[in-house]
């Protein structure tokens, strides 16, 4: 009889622990969540590496791939940061805290943070795709794992403030030493003292040096396109700029055949790659 | 060992067989054959011209296929693992069989194994029956494969005249056909004469030498948008075809199960995204999606191309494309438009 | 037959030369004797390989909404594929003045099933005249009558000429005898209520949702089908008996008041569904009812499509 553990299609049951609200129009929401099951939570959080993502369940609703927005020192939760768009999400944003829910995971490759010891962090990241930029910041910023890394400078666009998330945190990354914060909109409005502008604008104004430094991109298609360039334009090598990509995704263990580009599955060989990585594989994003 | 069969025996060797497992083999449906479980060998399609119309790989893969049942009481999924009593697939055709093993390749890694396929893999057998006579639409050589080849079989027979010859590769396949006579040498030199002369016959499709590089490097080019004009963009190549493997994951919640369904790249909404971005928005991007994955990206997955030459899809296509065909248009495409 | 190929490839060449349009839909014979394919010629050089036989098997008009409405388009137009052009112009999927119809009166298309069936092997050439068909079998050459071959949809044939065209390639055809349609119909009819169930049953059950019916159909070309849709899920897209059942029921009412008896759809299908009986009732029901056939004109709506106060309505409870 096959292990009963390691039906990888099977999801894990969790609990929401908590959900509020990052967005001011209620279309981006966290939930924090907790496992039922001690082992489950053990083994989660020997495999876990920020960058990767979970496939969250409802059933009658469905499944989708959600980045993991939290960092493993926070705690035995996970934290993922949802946007009302589809069916399934909405379905999502109607729970709340003590809603069972599956989830399967950590999922893909997460970012490759071991080769980046020793180096210079430019993080770059627009709209909701932030989140797991935002568990990599956390990931860093840890007394543990600071010290392996040098500077850190984070660029976070959104279209206005009020759909900037993780607010708090973010104000409070205003006030340490140990890293840049850039905050940009896409217009100006009133009491706002940071960027505005897109943010590959904004990446071209802070002028990142590439000396010794990994940059990781993640955002709506569109800002990546763009602000890739502009990091090679800067003297950024394409093995050292990173991205996350995204694509329509079932089974998130490379067997539906569904989310590759070329040879390589988004879900299993991803969803962080390269641009050397991306350059030698075809256009079919 | 090569074994002797007198085919007069067939049904006297399935029914001792069929105490301990469920045999299926090809029989006739309407106007064509299917593997079904079996009656008696009277009923058997074993010559039909053309392979069953339907490939074996729903018995390990099914077209719909229960994953999880939900549990209202603990609000929870349960998995619903089927293992089914052993059994032997009689008669398959060796493309048929190491296409087999080729998904074997996406279902059971070292990452994850896929207990649903596992379990079904673990208990059957598959006894192969050659090809004397291969179809225009078969083109097993020119992927590499051929009429009686046993990569992926556990025991392969041959039909010459009035007997079935049986050659063994596995412990399985052994036990199986243990009790029969052996072939003469003369009988067994008959034979393979009989199975090199299937395979010669067979012509080249089209060159495999370059395909992979020709097909990379034609990724943007014109050539997809002219091969697939007039492609109707259904899922029956996909479907008919035993190395596909696509699926789809649904809830259905009248049943309270999560199952999963085929699916094909030949469809509009395969890779239609929330936000109603879609990577390959037309005919032509499925199309080439199509082709790379079976003759390019399969290479980088499993050493080796994802197609064993069956002909289901150039058969059944109701526009007559020819995948053959489409395949010498790109070893030629390229060089065209670089000479005009 | 090759005298219309002749006629064919002077017309095509001629609108190509003269700009008249900018592509024509047509056949082509590539690979297989026994397989033409959809073509789209562009330049004449492109024609060489120009086919019209028995054996075109599919509705060219399923092209059409391919293309944007400003296309000129010369399409080759036998029967129901001109009726298939009104019936999409009706709905406004195209535009009359954009079309060029290359119409050629059809003897019936031959379902290659049907020689399988008969040869039972490798059928290796094909050629056929008016009255008959001949093929190769093993080096042996074997002749049927055309009628035995001919596609069950054609046998029902009533309208073998293109009700429009700019061009006819051809000398007119009789009228079918529109009592085959109607009796075929009638005899499914006649079963009681239990030998309906089974029959219907018996060909869903076939089914693997590949589908091709609605590929290739002309009249299906919704965006999104649905089969597709997950807000509100019509039907499971499993092969449960509900599923495939409530498939072919509501595809062929889609149908209603649209379909014109080409049986590209039954061409299509790779599991033999015999799919036309569904939509032949339909048919039968729209001519009964509201006297109309689809596709017989270019302006009258379906009858679904709009309403008179003296339309019957003993279907609605």
């Amino acid at each position: 009889m096959p292990d009963l553990e390691h039906n990888p299609y099977n999801p894990i049951p969790m609990h929401i622990m908590q959900a509020y609200y990052e967005s001011n129009d209620y279309s981006l929401k966290s939930f924090e969540l907790s496992f039922d099951n001690r082992e489950d939570c053990d083994e989660f959080f020997k495999k876990f590496n920020p960058g990767q993502f979970c496939q969250l369940s409802i059933f009658g609703k469905g499944e989708a791939p959600f980045g993991i927005a939290s960092a493993a020192w926070e705690g035995e939760f996970i934290r993922f940061t949802v946007q009302k768009l589809g069916t399934f999400t909405q379905q999502i944003h109607q729970l709340k805290a003590g809603d069972p829910i599956g989830m399967r995971g950590p999922l893909g490759n997460g970012f490759p943070i071991g080769n980046w010891k020793g180096k210079n962090l430019v993080i770059i990241g627009g709209g909701c795709a932030f989140s797991t930029l935002y568990a990599l910041t956390k990931h860093i910023q840890h007394p543990q794992n600071r010290s392996d890394f040098a500077e850190m400078i984070v660029v976070y666009g959104t279209r206005t403030s009020g759909l900037c998330m993780y607010k708090n945190d973010i104000q409070s990354w205003c006030q340490r030493e140990d890293m840049q914060i850039h905050q940009a909109i896409d217009i100006p409005e009133e009491g706002w003292s940071h960027h505005v502008g897109y943010v590959p604008d904004v990446v071209k104004e802070v002028a990142p040096s590439p000396k010794n430094a990994v940059a990781v991109v993640c955002g709506p298609p569109i800002m990546t396109k763009f602000t890739l360039p502009i990091l090679v334009e800067l003297g950024f090598k394409p093995e050292t700029i990173f991205t996350s990509l995204e694509k329509r995704m079932k089974c998130g263990i490379g067997k539906c055949g569904r989310c590759n580009i070329g040879s390589k599955y988004i879900c299993k060989d991803g969803p962080v790659f390269s641009l050397a990585e991306l350059q030698a594989l075809p256009d079919d994003i | 060992m090569m074994h002797i069969l007198n085919k007069k025996k067939l049904n006297q060797i399935l029914t001792g067989w069929s105490t301990k497992y469920d045999i299926y083999a090809p029989q006739k449906v309407e106007d064509y054959s299917q593997f079904l479980p079996l009656g008696t060998a009277d009923e058997l399609a074993l010559n039909e011209p053309h392979n069953t119309r339907f490939p074996p790989k729903s018995f390990f893969l099914p077209q719909s296929e229960t994953l999880l049942k939900y549990d209202h009481r603990l609000k929870q999924l349960k998995e619903v693992v089927i293992t089914p009593k052993p059994r032997i697939i009689f008669g398959i055709r060796p493309c048929d069989a190491y296409a087999v093993k080729l998904l074997d390749t996406v279902f059971d890694t070292a990452e994850y194994t896929d207990p649903y396929w596992k379990a079904k893999r673990n208990a059957t057998l598959l006894i192969g029956m050659g090809c004397n006579d291969p179809c225009q639409t078969c083109f097993c050589t020119t992927v590499g494969h051929g009429p009686f080849n046993h990569d992926g079989l556990d025991a392969l027979l041959t039909e010459c005249q009035d007997n079935y010859f049986i050659e063994t590769f596995t412990e399985k396949g052994n036990k199986l056909f243990s009790d029969l006579p052996a072939a003469t040498k003369d009988q067994q030199r008959q034979v393979q004469e009989m199975q090199k002369k299937a395979a010669k016959s067979m012509q080249p499709a089209f060159d495999t030498t370059n395909l992979k590089q020709n097909l990379n490097q034609s990724f943007d080019s014109k050539y997809w948008a002219a091969i697939s004009e007039s492609c109707l963009g259904c899922g029956i190549c996909t479907f008919l075809c035993p190395t596909c493997f696509c699926f789809d994951i649904v809830d259905e919640v009248q049943r309270n199960e999560r199952i999963r369904n085929w699916d094909t790249c030949m469809f509009r909404i395969y890779s239609l995204e929330a936000s109603g971005h879609n990577p390959r928005p037309t005919r032509k991007e499925r199309t080439r999606q199509r082709i790379m994955h079976k003759y390019s990206y399969w290479i980088d997955h499993a050493g080796e191309i994802g197609c064993t030459g069956c002909g289901r899809c150039i058969r059944n296509c109701p526009v007559g494309l020819d995948i053959r065909a489409m395949l010498r248009a790109v070893n030629t495409f390229e060089s065209e438009t670089v000479n005009a | 037959m090759s005298e219309t190929i002749v006629k064919l490839k002077t017309e095509i060449e001629r609108l190509l030369n003269e700009d008249v349009i900018d592509v024509v839909i047509a056949f082509k014979q590539e690979d297989s004797p026994l397989r033409p394919q959809p073509a789209f010629f562009r330049n004449v050089a492109e024609l060489e390989v120009l086919e019209y036989n028995s054996l075109c098997q599919n509705n060219l008009a399923n092209y059409l909404t391919r293309f944007p409405q400003d296309t000129r388009i010369g399409i080759v137009v036998r029967g129901c594929e001109s009726r298939s052009v009104n019936a999409l112009i009706v709905e406004k999927q195209h535009q009359r003045e954009n079309l060029y119809l290359i119409g050629i009166p059809c003897h019936g298309i031959v379902d290659i099933k049907k020689i399988f069936k008969k040869t039972g092997e490798e059928v290796t050439d094909y050629s056929e005249n008016q009255d008959e068909v001949t093929v190769i079998v093993n080096g042996k050459e074997i002749t049927f009558s055309r009628k035995e071959l001919l596609h069950d949809s054609c046998l029902r044939c009533i309208h073998p000429n293109p009700v429009d065209a700019d061009i006819l390639l051809g000398d007119p055809l009789p009228e079918g005898d529109p009592n085959i349609a109607r009796q075929e119909v009638e005899s499914i009819e006649a079963m009681s209520r239990d030998e309906r169930y089974a029959w219907f049953r018996h060909e869903a059950e076939r089914c693997i949702r590949c589908y091709a019916c609605r590929e290739a159909c002309p009249m299906c070309y919704c965006t999104e089908c649905f089969v597709d849709h997950t807000a509100p899920r019509w039907t499971e897209s499993d092969v449960s008996q509900a599923g495939m059942q409530a498939w072919h029921i509501i595809r062929a009412f889609h149908q209603t008041g649209r379909c014109t008896s080409c049986g590209a759809c039954e061409r299509a299908c790779p599991m033999d569904i015999k799919l036309t009986y569904l939509t032949e009732k339909l048919n039968k029901d729209m001519r009964e009812l509201y006297e109309f056939e689809a596709g017989l004109d270019s302006e009258t709506q379906p009858p679904f499509a709009s309403f008179n106060l003296d339309d019957k309505k003993r279907f609605i409870v």
